[in-house]
C-alpha cells in the first residue's frame, strides 16, 4: 500500500512528473517568484564581480577617511578611505562563493553518507555513520571551526571545510529515513532481482528520488553558510583574505562609537536582503515540492 | 505559604544585594576616603619586576616595589633623581666603577613572609639579589639584556649555575647600603636601567616564601601594597611601612607656566601618598572604557580613543577640548616615548642580503621603493588623528638627539618615483617577491594591513603577491620575529631611558635574532659607531655618531620608519595629577590627590 502511493508521488496522476508539478506550483506562487527575482538580481552582481566587470577597486584606498554618501561614494567610504560600496558588491561575490560552496559540498556529503547509511541500515557501515554523525554534532560549531582552522595553518577554506563538516549531518539524516522507506519499494527489489550492484541501485535508483529533499537541503545549507560566515568573519575565523559583510561589521565596531555607520548599515541590509530572499524561495520552493501541498 | 515565600524572597534579594556590593571595596563604609580609580587597555601577566617587560606591568611593578633611582615627577625632559640612593652615584674617572649609598630605614611591606609577618630593612644585598635574579633562568626574566655582558662576572655567575651564594666581583655591597658597580666598559645609560621596573627591590624571603606565585603576590618596599588582584582589577593601599617624604615641587621640576592648570602646585610640601585607594581597571575595549570614563563615578582616567576624537576635541592643531569636556575633564597630550615603524628582515634573499651581489642591489632599491610607496601622513590621518609626529629614520623627536635638520625624502610619500625606481632596476609584477605580511586577529590589523597593501599595489604591486598571514596573539608574532619568520616585521616600540641608544640597538648586528634587531641588519661601519658611541656620556660626537648610524639606516632602506604617536590623555577634575606613560610611568600615582568635586580648589580649575 505504502509503495504503491510512493510511485504515485513521483509519476503524478495525469503523468506528470514531481518535477513538472513543482514548477507549475512554483510559478503560481508570487512571493516565491519575486524572491527568486531577488536573488538572481544578488547572483548578477557576485557574477559581475567575478568578471571583473564591478567591485575590483574594494581594496583601493583612494578616497578620504569615512567620506559620507555622495555621488562619487555611493555607501561612503571606511576609516583608510576605502569604497564601502565597492566593498558591499565584492562582499556579494564571497557570500555566494560560500554559500555554493558550503551547499554542494554539504548537500553532496550528506547524500551520499545519508543514502549508504539508510541502505545498509542495522548493518555495522549504518552505525558507524550514525555515530560519526552523533560526534560531529556534539562539538560546538565555534571550536570545531577554530580548531580545523589551527590545523590547516589559517587556511582560507578552513571555515569551508568546517561548515561542510557539519552541515551535512542534517541532510544525512533525513536522506537516511528517505532511502529507508524507499529501498523496500517494488522497483529497487526488482533492481536487485536483476542483479544490479548495490552501488548502481543507491546512487542510481535511490538517490535520484531524493533530489527534491536534497534541493530543499541546500537551499537551506547555502543560508546557513552565509549566515555562519557572517558571524565567523566577524570573530576572526572567517574570510582571510577578501571582503565579506561579517568583516565589514566587524570594522564598524569601532566605527558606530564615531558616529559612522555606513559599513554597519550596507552590510547588514544587503545580508539581510539576500537571507531573506532566499529563506522566501526556499519555503516556496519545499511547499511546490511537497505532494500533499494543493495549489 | 505565601506570606514564607514572600520573606524568603526579600531575604535573598538581600542577600544577592549584600553580595553585590561587598566586591566593590575593600574600604570600610561610612568613611569618605579618596579613591583614584585608573584604567588600563590590558592587565599584566605578572607582578614580578624580572618579568616587568610590558607598560602594564610596569605601572603596577613601580608602585609595588621601590628603585635606586627614579624620573623626576614634572622635570621635562625627563631628569633623574635618587629615591632608593641617597644621592647620584659616585662614579670612578675611567667610567667603570658605581658607588651608590643606599638610604637607612627603608622597610619593606608586612607580610607572612617575614618573621612574625612583620617587614625588614631593605639593604644594599636586597639590590644585589634582585639584580641578580635577572640572571637566574628559572625566574624566566625579560629585561637581562640591559645589563648582559656589562657588569663584571654577572654573565659568568649566570653560566656557572647561577648559585645566589656565590659572589660577583662587579656587584657587591661593600657596606650594609653601599652597593658597588663594576662595569667592563663604560655604560652611560646604567643609572637609567635602575629607574625601570625591573630594577624594583624584592626581598628573598619573600621569593621563597611563594615561590612561583611571588608573581601574583608582591611584597615591596613602595608606596602600595596590593590588597587584591584578578583579571579585571587590581586593588592597592598605602604601604603603612612607606618612608614620609615631603613633596618638593620645585625639586620635583614644577613648571607653573605649563602645569598650574592641572592643580598640582596643591602638593608642594604634603606627604604622599594622598589617597586611601588605588584602583587600576583592565578594560581592554576602547569603548568600554570610554563609557566608564564618562560616567562619573567610574574610572577618573582614560585615553581618548581615536573614534571618539571629533566628538570630544574642536580641534586637532592645536589639540582643544569641546568646551563641555572641558568643563568636566583635564587634558593632557603627549608625544610618546617609541614610535611605530617596519623593518625588512634582511636575512630573507628575496628583499635583503642575498650571495649575488646583482640582486643584492637590486633588493636595495626594492626597498628603497617600498617605503616611498609607504604614505606616512595618511596613516598618521587614519589612525592617529593626524597629530602623530612623522619623522625620518629611527632617532625619535622625544630624545635630546633627536636631528630635526634631517631630510625628510624618506618619509615623503612618492609612489611615482617609487614606481620609476622598480622599472630601473628590472622589477615588474612578474619578478616582484611574494611578501608575506604577519599580524594579529582583529578590524584594526586588517585594516592595517589593507591599507598597506593598497600603498604597494599603487607602485606596481600585484595584490595577490602580498600575503596576509594571522596569527593567533600577539605572543605568536613576536615569537615569529624572533625566530626570523616574516620578511616584513611592522611594530612599535617604547624607549626604556630617554636615550637613542635604545632605539639604535635595535639595528646593532650582534642584537640580530633572537635579539632586538629582528631585522638582521649588519653593518660592519655601524657596529663600529654603535661600540664607539656606547661608552661615550652625551656630548656632541656621540650625538654625531648617533646622526651617522641614523643616516646608514635611512640610506640603506632597511626600515619604513617612523611616526611617533600623540597621547590624548584625559581625567576627572577632582583628581589632582599629571599623569605620564612615558619615563615617570605608573610612578605619577604616587603623587595623586582626590578631592571633592565641589571643592573651592576644583572650581578654581574648572
Amino acid at each position: 500500500m505504502s509503495a504503491r502511493a510512493e510511485v504515485a508521488v513521483s509519476v503524478g496522476a495525469h503523468g506528470d512528473s514531481l518535477w513538472s508539478k513543482a514548477l507549475r506550483k512554483f510559478r503560481r506562487d508570487r512571493v516565491g517568484m519575486w524572491s527568486l527575482a531577488v536573488v538572481l538580481a544578488y547572483a548578477v552582481v557576485a557574477l559581475g564581480v567575478v568578471l571583473g566587470l564591478w567591485a575590483g577597486d574594494w581594496a583601493d584606498v583612494s578616497g578620504p577617511k569615512w567620506a559620507p554618501v555622495s555621488g562619487e561614494y555611493w555607501f561612503g567610504t571606511n576609516i583608510i578611505g576605502q569604497d564601502i560600496f565597492a566593498r558591499s558588491l565584492y562582499s556579494t561575490r564571497t557570500a555566494f562563493e560560500v554559500g555554493l560552496v558550503v551547499a554542494l559540498g554539504a548537500t553532496a556529503l550528506g547524500a551520499v553518507l545519508g543514502s549508504t547509511a539508510g541502505f545498509f541500515s542495522g548493518s555495522w557501515i549504518d552505525e558507524v555513520i550514525i555515530w560519526l554523525m552523533g560526534v560531529l554534532d556534539s562539538v560546538p560549531f565555534i571550536l570545531l571551526v577554530a580548531a580545523i582552522s589551527y590545523t590547516l595553518q589559517g587556511s582560507p577554506w578552513a571555515m569551508h571545510i568546517a561548515m561542510i563538516a557539519t552541515f551535512w549531518i542534517g541532510t544525512a539524516r533525513l536522506i537516511r529515513g528517505e532511502v529507508i522507506k524507499l529501498k523496500s519499494l517494488e522497483y529497487v527489489e526488482a533492481a536487485h532481482a536483476i542483479g544490479v550492484s548495490r552501488f548502481m541501485i543507491i546512487f542510481r535508483h535511490i538517490l535520484p528520488n531524493t533530489f527534491h529533499i536534497l534541493l530543499v537541503q541546500a537551499t537551506l545549507s547555502f543560508v546557513a553558510a552565509i549566515k555562519s560566515e557572517v558571524i565567523l568573519s566577524f570573530l576572526g575565523l572567517g574570510v582571510k583574505d577578501g571582503m565579506s559583510w561579517g568583516l565589514m561589521i566587524s570594522e564598524s565596531t569601532f566605527e558606530v562609537l564615531a558616529g559612522f555607520f555606513n559599513n554597519f548599515i550596507a552590510a547588514s541590509v544587503l545580508m539581510f536582503g539576500l537571507v531573506m530572499a532566499f529563506n522566501m524561495f526556499s519555503d516556496a520552493l519545499q511547499d511546490a515540492l511537497d505532494p500533499r501541498t494543493v495549489k | 505559604m505565601c506570606i514564607f515565600r514572600h520573606r524568603f524572597a526579600f531575604i535573598l534579594l538581600l542577600v544577592i544585594l549584600g553580595a553585590c556590593s561587598s566586591g566593590e571595596s575593600e574600604l570600610p563604609a561610612g568613611v569618605d576616603q579618596k579613591v583614584f580609580r585608573y584604567s588600563m587597555d590590558s592587565a599584566p601577566t605578572s607582578l614580578d619586576p624580572v618579568r616587568a617587560s610590558t607598560l602594564y606591568a610596569n605601572q603596577l611593578v613601580v608602585n609595588l616595589y621601590d628603585t635606586l633611582y627614579v624620573y623626576k615627577y614634572l622635570q621635562r625632559p625627563y631628569e633623574l633623581r635618587p629615591n632608593l640612593a641617597t644621592a647620584m652615584p659616585e662614579i670612578s674617572p675611567d667610567g667603570l666603577t658605581y658607588t651608590i649609598p643606599v638610604k637607612q630605614g627603608i622597610y619593606f611591606a608586612d607580610d607572612p613572609a617575614f618573621p612574625g609577618g612583620k617587614g625588614r630593612e631593605l639593604t644594599a644585598h636586597d639590590f644585589i639579589y634582585s639584580l641578580k635574579r635577572h640572571f637566574d633562568p628559572s625566574t624566566r626574566p625579560a629585561g637581562a639584556w640591559l645589563w648582559q655582558g656589562r657588569i663584571v662576572g654577572l654573565d659568568e655567575w649566570k653560566q656557572a649555575g647561577s648559585d645566589y651564594a656565590q659572589e660577583i666581583p662587579g656587584l657587591r655591597a661593600t657596606g650594609s647600603h653601599v652597593v658597588q658597580i663594576r662595569l667592563k666598559r663604560p655604560y652611560p645609560q646604567l643609572v637609567d636601567t635602575l629607574a625601570l621596573g625591573f630594577s624594583g627591590v624584592v626581598p628573598r624571603e619573600a621569593v621563597e616564601y611563594y615561590g612561583r606565585e611571588f608573581s601574583i603576590n608582591p611584597v615591596g618596599s613602595g608606596p602600595f601594597r596590593l590588597v587584591s588582584y584578578d583579571s579585571s582589577r587590581a586593588v592597592l593601599v598605602p604601604q603603612e611601612n612607606f618612608r614620609r617624604e615631603v613633596v618638593d615641587l620645585e625639586y620635583e621640576g614644577y613648571d607653573a607656566a605649563t602645569q598650574s592648570q592641572y592643580g598640582v602646585a596643591l602638593i608642594d610640601g604634603r606627604i604622599p601618598p594622598f589617597i586611601d585607594q588605588l584602583e587600576i581597571y583592565f578594560i581592554k575595549e576602547g569603548s568600554a572604557r570610554w563609557s566608564s570614563f564618562t560616567k562619573s563615578n567610574e574610572i577618573q582616567y582614560a585615553g581618548l580613543p581615536n573614534e571618539q576624537v571629533d566628538r570630544v576635541l574642536v580641534s586637532t592643531n592645536p589639540v582643544t577640548l569641546n568646551p563641555g569636556y572641558a568643563e568636566q575633564y583635564h587634558m593632557k597630550t603627549a608625544l610618546e616615548a617609541g614610535f611605530v615603524f617596519s623593518t625588512f628582515n634582511m636575512d630573507f634573499p628575496e628583499f635583503g642580503y642575498n650571495d649575488d651581489p646583482e640582486r643584492e642591489r637590486r633588493n636595495h632599491a626594492l626597498r628603497c621603493a617600498m617605503i616611498r610607496g609607504f604614505d606616512w601622513e595618511s596613516r598618521n590621518d587614519s589612525w592617529y588623528s593626524g597629530i602623530g609626529k612623522v619623522f625620518p629614520g629611527i632617532i625619535p623627536p622625544v630624545v635630546p638627539e633627536y636631528d630635526a635638520g634631517l631630510s625628510r625624502d624618506s618619509v615623503i610619500y612618492d609612489p611615482e618615483g617609487a614606481r620609476s625606481l622598480l622599472a630601473a632596476n628590472g622589477w615588474n609584477t612578474a619578478t616582484l617577491p611574494v611578501l608575506t605580511y604577519g599580524t594579529t586577529p582583529g578590524p584594526t590589523s586588517r585594516l592595517f594591513f589593507e591599507q598597506f597593501r593598497a600603498w604597494m599595489m599603487r607602485i606596481g604591486y600585484p595584490k595577490e603577491k602580498i600575503v596576509l598571514k594571522t596569527y593567533a596573539t600577539f605572543g605568536d608574532i613576536a615569537k615569529a620575529w624572533r625566530n626570523s619568520e616574516l620578511p616584513l616585521i611592522s611594530k612599535g616600540w617604547g624607549l626604556d631611558y630617554p636615550d637613542a641608544e635604545n632605539t639604535l640597538q635595535l639595528f646593532y648586528g650582534p642584537n640580530a635574532s633572537p635579539g632586538s634587531n629582528d631585522g638582521n641588519y649588519r653593518n660592519a661601519e655601524y657596529d663600529e659607531m654603535f661600540r664607539q658611541a656606547g661608552v661615550m656620556l652625551p656630548s656632541p660626537v656621540r650625538t654625531d655618531l648617533y646622526h651617522r648610524m641614523n643616516q646608514l639606516v635611512i640610506d640603506d632602506c632597511v626600515a619604513i620608519t617612523g611616526l611617533s604617536r600623540v597621547g590624548i590623555a584625559l581625567w576627572h577634575k577632582n583628581v589632582i595629577a599629571l599623569p605620564d606613560r612615558n619615563f615617570v610611568g605608573g610612578r605619577f600615582m604616587y603623587y595623586v590627590d582626590v578631592l571633592d568635586p565641589d571643592a573651592p580648589e576644583v572650581q578654581a580649575l574648572r
